[in-house]
């Protein structure tokens, strides 16, 4: 549904994006990460058509976006700026932005989506009397007026309060129950996290990371175990076992829990080790890392940030 | 490109000026100032017909620059502010073609800065009857200058300042916006010495107004061809 294809943006001289390819599939809600300044709004002008690129393709819909107006109907988007008017009311920005659209029914749906962003009691306020809050969910409401397949989502909850976050969340994860493709730029690990199935990490101008959440998980995780032990009396027994491995980096030791940092994946090698040498085990599971985790190893191991 | 979508456009622009009463103020006062303050002088100055010729000549005059005077204030919130605030982005991307929206604008911005300059007008005439002896009414020369004359020449200001709007970053329009204030307000200030010579405007001079007007608008919407959305983009503050 969006493929980048080897995408390469200068300004003046100055390489932003490097060769970027990349691919989000019909119905994905899919997160592009990255720090500030790495290029994600970049992108996401390019495939919009706002920005041409250096070299390389992007498309929507197999084709180029910027150069066909009608399939810009079935996209929607919400950059940074809300796209509203603050001298027009909540219902007139939405009753403007529809008739742009061709929407015939535009009484009905206008009243269906400010009861969807809890905003029909300010309908006929004036958008500059919003708070960051309203104005956003007001933007999104507007962005989804002509129901768009693929939704574009630049940094979302930015500048939000928390509970506006909360809030903004809230509606994108409803609409990524739509069956919306759902293209998500963002450096809040948290929302990506919570929303996105599949993601890439944009650092330095390219991509350093792009699979799904778990299998980047899998694929970026060390293996850790934590073992916990039934008798306290095989603890010290079983840290000279674990030190003895050539495979095991690190072992720490919290009463009868002793999480275990190897260096090569050995889990089933492990655990019977422990079992053999006479070590009575109740539980051991490796340890999930964080997305977030993940994100600062690569940005870390790209040079920090740029 | 599509005739609905530029309505659309010039209708919400028509909107947005209304709804901004503060702008709508400024400009109506400006309007109705100079009007009172350029016309009691120029027809209590001048004795028996010459009235005529001096009364037509204002109005071929200070009804054309007051009509451009509202171009220039009515486009720079119409077009500077869109750009400015970033909206211009979020209609970029909706499926109007960039003509189509500067179009819509200026089709817009001109209705409302006509309707001010036809007010203006309309003044300009009830003030000069009030203080001369004689019934003083626009030539038909002047007629079809003020219907059709001035807002082409009001629609050409508009869609060169709007092309400037989009084409520029912030400082130079910020820098074109003082230049332009500036011209426009000596223009105006100026408008008895101008309008003085001891000639009368005739359709010639109507005329050739109308042929530079439909040149500038064809040349600006022309123009308008080689405007890009990543310039627009890359030069939003």
């Amino acid at each position: 549904m969006i493929e980048v294809q080897n995408l390469t943006k200068e300004f003046n001289g100055k390489t932003v994006l490097d060769g970027i390819s990349f691919e989000v599939k019909e119905g994905e809600i899919f997160g592009y990460l990255g720090p500030n300044g790495a290029g994600k709004t970049t992108t996401m002008k390019i495939i919009l058509g706002l920005l041409k690129p250096t070299s390389g393709n992007t498309l929507v819909f197999g084709e180029d976006i910027g150069s066909n107006d009608k399939l810009r109907r079935r996209v929607g988007i919400l950059l940074e700026n809300d796209g509203l008017y603050e001298g027009l009311s909540a219902y007139e920005n939405l009753d403007y932005y529809s008739q742009l659209y061709g929407i015939s029914d535009r009484e009905e749906k206008i009243k269906n989506l400010l009861d969807f962003v809890g905003l029909s009691d300010r309908k006929d306020d004036k958008v500059g009397t919003f708070s960051k809050g309203m104005k956003r969910k007001l933007g999104l409401a507007r962005a989804i007026i002509h129901d768009p397949e693929v939704l574009f989502l630049d940094e979302p909850s930015s500048g939000l309060d928390p509970e506006a976050q909360r809030m903004v969340r809230e509606l994108i994860l409803q609409l990524s129950k739509e069956k919306r493709t759902i293209f998500l730029n963002s450096h809040d690990l948290d929302e990506v996290q919570k929303i996105c199935s599949k993601i890439a990490i944009l650092h330095g101008g390219t991509i350093k990371a792009y699979d799904k959440v778990e299998n980047l998980r899998n694929k970026f995780s060390k293996p850790i175990f934590e073992i916990t032990l039934i008798d306290t009396a095989d603890v010290r027994n079983a840290l000279d076992i674990l030190h003895s491995l050539d495979y095991v980096s690190d072992c720490e030791e919290d009463g009868l829990r002793i999480t275990v940092t190897l260096k090569e994946e050995k889990s089933s090698t492990i655990l019977n080790v422990l079992v053999n040498k006479g070590i009575s085990v109740e539980e051991a599971k490796r340890l999930a890392k964080s997305l977030e985790d993940i994100y600062l190893d690569i940005v870390k191991h790209s040079g920090g940030e740029r | 490109m599509s005739r609905n979508k530029i309505f659309t456009v010039a209708k919400k622009e028509l909107k947005g000026i209304i709804k901004t009463r503060s702008q709508m103020l400024v400009g109506i006062f400006f309007a109705l100032w100079f009007s009172v303050m350029i016309t009691i002088p120029v027809v209590i100055m001048v004795e028996g017909s010459a009235v005529v010729d001096h009364f037509n000549n204002l109005i071929f005059y200070l009804v054309l620059m007051l009509g451009v005077f509202m171009a220039y204030l009515f486009s720079g919130k119409v077009f500077f502010e869109e750009k400015r605030e970033g909206i211009i982005e979020t209609l970029l991307c909706t499926p109007l073609s960039l003509r189509e929206i500067w179009s819509g604008k200026v089709v817009g911005v001109t209705i409302i800065a006509y309707l001010i300059a036809l007010l203006a007008t309309i003044l300009i005439t009830i003030i000069a009857n009030i203080f001369s002896a004689i019934l003083l009414l626009p030539s038909p020369a002047i007629l079809f200058h003020i219907f059709l004359v001035v807002p082409a020449f009001i629609a050409a200001a508009i869609g060169l300042l709007g092309f400037g709007h989009f084409l520029l970053g912030m400082r130079e329009n910020q820098i074109l916006n003082i230049s332009i204030f500036i011209a426009i307000f000596f223009a105006l200030f100026f408008t008895k010495n101008v309008i003085s010579g001891g000639y009368a405007v005739s359709w010639v001079e109507v005329g050739v107004l109308l042929i530079v007007a439909v040149l500038l608008l064809a040349l600006i919407s022309y123009l308008t061809r080689y405007l890009s959305k990543e310039r627009i983009v890359t030069t939003i503050p």
